[in-house]
């Protein structure tokens, strides 16, 4: 039924498109987060337009398909005449839709930390940042890791996008293969198996994190 | 060292402060007391401006609190508080909880914030609970260790929120056992609190407010026997068993 001569046959294709969804979600991760983590510092500001921007930036990518992201990067920044190649402009929408979700996961891990903590850090002369940074991140960091691990996973899965950009990743060599061969089952079930291989570490990972965190203190 | 000219303060329409005039001198200390709701707590909190007031001035160590050149944080250094609910960060040890402050605000060495908070853990009593969790203290060694954090700092100025409002009564005599020597070795201390055998015995005042406002002010013998006002009498009746 599996027509197991297509993983040999295809193998350079297969590869090639596996280490480019590694490259994507590596740059979607850190790209997501550092913008996560920004958006997240400007919606609990306490400066007005900041926390209206960063709602604004949340309410807007995560109630827009994946897809549309993806294409205002793909097909709209050409009429400004900035053209992106398929996977930088994939990776780039991957990245900015993805924010919105850490943004929102590490705003609760924050949130999640009882005011009482700011205030003894504030009361003994620890500045804003100070207490954020020795204080409250480490203790929101333990609410943020599920969640965090989640939109992880996600991102991964979520790479395949690239597909249909052109984003040379394994969704854009799994339907170069399937136009060759016709075996649409045999060809997409060893592409599930190459996202199988990224993200089963992961949620492995990030299980491990749990536990670690759950018995720190 | 603490002065409060005509501060009021409102969350909206409810007016939190009002007219507060209170002028606290180097080394008094000052029992906050009055039903809940009073204003108590806000009234402390202004002093190391954890609430922001509405219009009055508030001097506190010659700076005043709320003008905007104001460096809140050099201020707060001379002051230390203590919580109700401790605040003791959860994830750090006992001796981290303490050193904190000293090293990231006064820039000390390690060393010597473990020796200053060593010193103070020893005189609240628990040197040996240094590496311990938060989690793993009882209420009442918890609210110690939070007073040692904050005279780590070594300030001029105490504050109390209620220190012993969430403790198991067996646990309210070591906290207050402490404050009491505090007391005695000349802090400049304010505290809001119920209990009334340490406001009789450690106070040099007693400031009684209802509704945002200081109905009485006396030295404890006075105001305890002799209260002035009718709702001090009523409150006083009503805390007497």
């Amino acid at each position: 039924m599996i027509d197991f001569t297509i993983l040999t046959t295809y193998q350079d294709e297969y590869l090639k498109g596996f280490m480019t969804t590694i490259e994507a979600s590596l740059l979607g991760l850190v790209g997501s987060f550092i913008i996560g983590v920004i958006i997240a510092v400007f919606r609990i500001s306490s400066v007005r337009p900041l926390r209206w921007f960063g709602t604004a930036y949340v309410e807007f990518l995560r109630n827009i398909p994946l897809l549309i992201t993806v294409f205002v990067f793909y097909h709209g920044l050409p009429v400004l005449h900035i053209n992106l190649s398929g996977f930088a402009s994939g990776t780039l929408g991957l990245a900015v839709y993805t924010s919105a979700f850490i943004a929102e996961a590490i705003r609760a891990g924050i949130n999640a930390v009882p005011k009482g903590q700011m205030e003894a850090g504030r009361s003994s002369g620890l500045t804003y940042i100070q207490t954020m940074r020795y204080v409250i991140l480490p203790q929101a960091i333990k609410v943020v890791i599920p969640p965090l691990g989640n939109q992880f996973i996600n991102l991964v899965k979520n790479s395949s996008i690239l597909g249909v950009v052109a984003g040379l990743d394994l969704m854009y060599f799994g339907d170069t293969i399937n136009s060759e061969t016709f075996d649409v089952f045999s060809t997409y079930i060893f592409v599930g198996l190459f996202y199988l291989v990224l993200t089963i570490p992961l949620s492995l990972f990030v299980g491990y994190l749990e536990r670690r965190l759950a018995r720190a203190y | 060292m603490i002065h409060f000219s005509q501060i009021n303060k409102h969350y909206g329409q409810f007016h939190v402060l009002r007219d507060i005039d209170l002028h606290i001198k180097s080394g008094e200390v000052v029992v906050v007391i009055g039903p809940s709701g009073s204003g108590k707590s806000t009234l402390l909190r202004c002093i190391n401006r954890l609430e922001t007031v509405t219009d009055g001035e508030l001097v506190v160590n010659d700076t005043k609190v709320n003008d905007k050149s104001t460096d809140i944080n050099k201020l707060r250094r001379n002051i230390g508080m203590v919580f109700q609910h401790f605040n003791l960060y959860p994830h750090m040890t006992v001796l981290d909880n303490i050193t904190l402050a000293p090293m990231k605000v006064n820039g000390m060495s390690n060393s010597e914030a473990t020796e200053i908070a060593m010193h103070y853990l020893t005189k609240v009593g628990i040197p040996d609970k240094a590496k311990s969790f938060p989690s793993q203290l009882s209420g009442g060694q918890q609210q110690r260790v939070a007073i040692a954090r904050g005279l780590a700092m070594k300030p001029q100025i105490m504050l109390f929120d209620e220190p012993t409002s969430a403790l198991d009564p067996e646990m309210v005599g070591e906290v207050l056992d402490v404050m009491k020597s505090l007391a005695k070795e000349g802090m400049t201390m304010v505290c809001v609190t119920h209990e009334m055998g340490f406001a009789r015995e450690v106070a040099d005042r007693i400031v009684f407010m209802d509704q945002g406002q200081i109905l009485e002010e006396g030295i404890p013998s006075e105001f305890f026997n002799n209260p002035q006002e009718e709702r001090a009498r009523q409150f006083l009746s009503r805390l007497n068993h």
